[in-house]
Parts: C-alpha cells; structure tokens; sequence
C-alpha cells in the first residue's frame, strides 16, 4: 500500500487543523462556550488495521458502544469516500448534553440529542471535507449525516475490506470534559490512488512555489 | 409523472427550494400555512426577503455551502430550536414552532439548487421534556428511597445491639405462637436457640402440665388482640426449673389483622422463690417450721365454720412440753431448739397430713383434728403422742426426755367458737398436768438425763 511521505502528512495534518479550528469556532458560536478540537494526528491503515486497532484500545470485556455518524461523499471524475466521525458514545452524549445545559441521566440517546450528534458530525466533517475539496480543486457533493449506534467489532461492517481508511485522531474538549475521536474517510482503491495522486500533485506544487519564492 | 408538481404539498414537511442566485423557486403548501406567506408572493424573492431579519444566520451560511460546494447540512433543533419565524397552523402567532432542518444541494439543468426540509419536532420536544422529567422524578424517588434504605438498616442494625444488649429476653411470635425472633437473653433463658424452635409453638416448650393454660391467654389475647402478660413454670433442657414472666404487645399486618406479638421474656425465678419463702415465714415458725399461732388461728376459724356446715366434728389439741425450761438452762438454749425442733417433728408425723399442727407458743403446740370426734380415735391419737414426745432426744452430747401434757377441747361439745374451744383445751391441758404431777407420772418428770 503507497504511503504519505513525512512532508506530505505534515501538509495534510496541517490542512485538517485549520478545518477543525473552523469546526470548533462554528460550535463555540452555536453554544456560546469555548470549545477546542485539538491538532489531529494522520494515517493511512486498512480497514482490519483499524478495526484491530479499536479493539485492543478498549479495556477487555468493554462492550462500550461507539457513536458513528456518517455521510457520503462524492466528486465528479468517480472519486468518492465515506466520511465518519467516531466517539465512545458514553461521552459524546456527554459533551451533547453540557452542550445542551441538560444533566438529567437518561441512559439512552433521545431523538432531539442523536439529531444534535448528527449536527455536529456535520460541521466537524464538512469542515475537513473543506480541506479535502481544496486539494482537489473540485466540488464534492455531501449527503445528509446518519447516526448510528455500534460496537467496535461490527463498526465497519459494512464497507468492503479493501476499502483503505485516512484517519484523523481527533481531541474535543469542552468545560473541563475532554473527548477522542476520529475522523475517518473511507476509500477503495482507485479513490484513494486518485486521492494520492491529487496530494502529491498539490504538495509539489506548493514545493514548487516555495522554491520559487526561496 | 404528470402528478409530480402535486408532490410538494402532499407532504408532511416544509419544503422550500432556492436557486443559485439565493432566489426562493418552490415554496410548498406546509410552509404557506405556518408563515401566512403564499408561494406566489415569495417566488423569486430571497430568504431574508421572504422570512424578515429574524432568521439564524446559520442558515444564510449553510445554504451558501450547499449552493457553492454542494455540501448537505442538519440544523438540529437542540442547538437551533426555531431558526425560521414559522407558526403552528390555525395559531396565534405567538410562539415559533419547534423545527429541525436538513439543507441539501439538488443538481439541475438550471444550475445548483438547495432544498431546505423543515420538519416540526413540537411533539418531539414535548415528549423527550416529559421523559426527562419523568427520569428526574424518578432519580429522586430512587435517591429517596434509597436513603430510606440506609435509614432502614441503621434503625435495623441499632434495635439488633439494642436487643443483644438487652437483660430482658425479646421475643416475635406469629399469630400461632411460632417463634419468629429470639434475642440472646431470650435463646438463654430458653435453652433453645431460635432455629430449634422456629418452627413449633413456644407454648408447646412448657411442661405439659402449664400448657392448656397459657395457651388459652395466649389464644384469647390474638382473639382480642390486647396484651399477653402471664408467669408459667418452664423447665429447661438442663432440667432446670424456673418461673417465667412473658409480656408481649400484638401486632397487626397490612390488613390490620393480628400477624403477631413481640415483648419480652423474664426470668423470675428468684423473685418467686423469694415470694414463697416470704409467704412461708409469714405463715410459720422459724424453728420447726410448723405453723404459728396466726394461721393456726385463722385455720381454727376456717375449720370450725366448715364443719359446721357439714355437721361435723373435730378436736382441738394444746401440747405443752414438761420442764422444758429446765433442759435450757442445764443445756443450754441451742439444746433447747433441738428439743423444740424434734418434738415438732414427731407430733408431725404421728398425725395424718390433713391434720394441722402449729407452735402456739415457747414450748406449746396446737393441734387441729379434722372429723375426730369419737373417744377411741383420740385416745389412741393422744397414746401415740405422748410416746412420741417421750422417746429420747439425742442432744449430741447426751440423750434427754420430755414429757407432756395435753389438753383437748371437741367442737361443738365444749365450745362452738375459736376462743372459747382454745380455752377449754388450754384449762384441760393445766389440768391434765396437775394431774400428772400428782401421780409423778415419770413422763411427767422427764427431763432427766438418760
């Protein structure tokens, strides 16, 4: 499997930390309190990879579920990927209701707060997709964000085990409540060959324009 | 396909389309009627234009993103819960309806095109508001009840050392008299620890002899569900007799019916026998332990008003020891209660164990015969006792002998009354000892030393 190389991954952790400032100053509007999404770390791994990955981060006999919210991604020129944004869901309905200053203790999600979930799934995503659609120089039309409910062990079920998955490690943190996650865009071969294509593309040209200003 | 223009007002959502230009092109039947705006008079207008400066400028934003990057977007209600000034149908215009969201781009022939869904979540909210507040509720039922819990158990575990510290026995029994709780004073007295007797009524522990008794309180107390407050002999699996005292409250179940008693159990062994012993010096000599003047006097009078009532006879005997005083001086006083004690036991058991005997006074007896009143019976009677009192009396250091005199009075030949039958027999016993001394009756000189 081709790989960034050190240079390429910086610009690209760059691009997503300037997103997800974006992301957290749209959510601190919204909410009217400071909320921070913290520099994310980037990879490239397999769908098993990852899946592994997840498990053996959660303490044995877990069964904490995750909070996955979805949207699909495609651009012209058949480049598409699944866009998912991942928190344990004990603390993503957590930091949902600060943000909703509600406390009341109701073991499961209720509609009004997976459809708030869903919201901010979309702003984080849309706003990483911003840094994606700029590398690509085209439009990339986005569906609607789904929420939904899974355990670790079938969280990628159904996408195909070849798909290869860009990770971004992510940190929200809010009033002194501190939540990971990730931001996971899914691809199969030829998106991510395309997608490869296109940084390597972008990143030399940016050397280019280094140079010349050098 | 003809029927597609019908669509957006078929549905049960607001739709409203805007071209790439921010320009409003569809504007369905739903929105008309929660805005008061008709389609025709906001077709080609923008959205600020059509709603007014009161509308989340999140919104202005999203559209524009759908329109130029052709990303979708959701406006939840909790983090914008009325971004649009739509009112419930029919309504005053008083207060927003509850809304959520959904902006999507649309591609057409005409160029980029943004729909916006607006879905109304009033009953929603009012749901998930009442499922919160039931969940609140609910926490502090817990919470109290839960406290109610721990006040429970400190009430429990205080009346547990309470009851283990306690000198009195403590006892539950149900309605049947089965053991349900024993403190330990309770399983000491008893000499039964409480899974021993749990399951059989604690009356059946009593000797055979108490049982029907206290049973029947026992059984008139759950009947009238007052106190039970009974003392019953209780013999133990030691063997040991003692007397008990139980006292026990009833109490009622949820249907106000006697489930049970709770109360304690006494051990009043002591004060009994300390009663008895009371009642017995009250009644009798310290030295002989027959009775004294008192109670044979009142068993006189008992005597004599019941055989009256049957017609009876019956004969008063007054025993007076010859030269008694003479054996205390020349023996001592401790010779003397020897002397006294012994002859108080021959006269005992020379006579039938209905006849009464008493110490009327230093060295005097009395005696009561019931239903003695011909001459042979008593002269036999008054042979044996003055053998009995003449046989020798081993002082320790030497043998004495006592003689006696007796004086007799029958009922109702010299008297029908108390006094005047003991003066007869006091008259007849000085002058039966006249008599001896006249005739130097040996017996009548005992106290001669053997």
């Amino acid at each position: 499997m081709r790989t960034f190389s050190e240079l390429e991954m910086d610009a690209l952790t760059e691009a997503f930390n300037l997103s997800l400032g974006e992301a957290a100053s749209t959510f601190s509007a919204i909410v009217r309190e400071e909320i921070e999404l913290s520099v994310p770390t980037i990879e490239i791994v397999s769908r098993e990879e990852l899946t592994g990955r997840l498990e053996s981060a959660q303490p044995a006999g877990a069964t904490e579920r995750l909070c996955r919210i979805n949207q699909h991604f495609c651009a012209a020129g058949g480049f598409q990927t699944d866009a998912l944004l991942l928190f344990p869901e004990h603390g993503s309905l957590e930091i949902v209701r600060r943000m909703l200053g509600d406390d009341t203790a109701i073991e499961h999600i209720t509609e009004l707060e997976q459809d708030a979930l869903a919201e901010i799934g979309n702003i984080i995503i849309n706003s990483c997709m911003s840094s994606l659609a700029s590398l690509f120089g085209s439009e990339m039309h986005g569906s609607l964000p789904r929420v939904q409910s899974r355990t670790v062990h079938t969280l990628l079920d159904d996408k195909a085990a070849t798909d290869v998955i860009l990770v971004a490690r992510i940190g929200m943190s809010m009033a002194a409540h501190n939540l990971h996650g990730f931001v996971l865009f899914i691809m199969d071969v030829p998106s991510i060959e395309h997608f490869m294509d296109r940084v390597s593309r972008y990143f030399k040209l940016q050397l280019h324009d280094t140079g010349e200003r050098v | 396909m003809d029927c597609c223009h019908l669509l957006p007002d078929s549905v049960d959502m607001g739709l409203i389309m805007v071209d790439g230009e921010g320009r409003i092109r569809l504007w369905n039947r739903w929105i008309e009627e929660r805005t008061g705006r008709l389609a025709s008079q906001v077709c080609g207008v923008t959205l600020a234009e059509a709603f007014g400066p009161h509308v989340d400028p999140r919104i202005a934003l999203v559209v524009r993103e759908a329109l130029d990057f052709g990303w979708s977007a959701r406006l939840s209600h909790a983090l914008h819960p009325m971004p649009l000034p739509l009112y419930p149908p029919g309504g005053g215009r008083v207060e927003r309806m509850k809304q959520s969201i959904d902006i999507t781009p649309v591609q057409g022939e005409g160029g980029p095109r943004c729909l916006l869904q607006v879905r109304d979540v009033t009953e929603t909210v009012r749901r998930e508001a009442l499922l919160k507040q039931q969940s609140r509720q609910l926490r502090l039922d817990l919470l109290r009840l839960s406290q109610a819990q721990v006040e429970l158990q400190r009430s429990e575990m205080r009346f547990r050392e309470l009851a283990r510290q306690a000198p009195a026995g403590l006892f539950e029994a149900d309605a049947e008299a089965c053991c349900t709780f024993l403190n330990e004073r309770c399983e000491q007295i008893l000499g039964h620890s409480l899974e021993n007797v749990a399951g059989t009524p604690w009356i059946n522990l009593l000797p055979v002899s108490e049982q029907a008794r206290v049973r029947a309180i026992w059984c008139l107390a759950v009947a009238s569900a007052t106190r039970f407050a009974e003392e019953f002999r209780y013999v133990g699996p030691d063997g040991e007799s003692r007397w008990i005292r139980a006292e026990a409250g009833p109490q009622r179940d949820g249907n106000d019916r006697i489930s049970g008693f709770v109360g304690t159990l006494l051990d009043v062994t002591e004060f009994h026998e300390r009663a008895t012993r009371n009642e017995f010096r009250a009644n009798h000599d310290g030295l002989t332990s027959l009775l004294n003047r008192d109670r044979f006097e009142r068993h006189l009078r008992a005597a004599i008003s019941g055989a009256r009532e049957v017609a009876d006879r019956m004969a008063l005997l007054f025993i007076d020891l010859n030269d008694f005083k003479g054996i205390n001086d020349t023996h001592g006083h401790h010779a003397g209660d020897t002397v006294l004690k012994t002859i108080a036991a021959r006269v005992r058991r020379v006579l039938r164990s209905e006849d009464i005997v008493a110490r009327y006074g230093g060295d005097e007896f009395a005696v009561l015969l019931n239903g003695t009143g011909d001459p042979e019976t008593l002269d036999a009677i008054l042979f044996k006792l003055h053998q009995a009192v003449g046989l020798p009396i081993n002082l320790g250091h030497c043998h004495v002998r006592v003689g006696c005199a007796i004086g007799v009075s029958i009922y109702p030949d010299h008297g029908s009354d108390p006094l005047s039958l003991l003066t007869h027999a006091d008259k007849a016993m000085y002058a039966a000892k006249r008599a001896r001394y006249a005739k130097n009756d040996p017996i009548a000189h005992p106290s001669a030393q053997i």
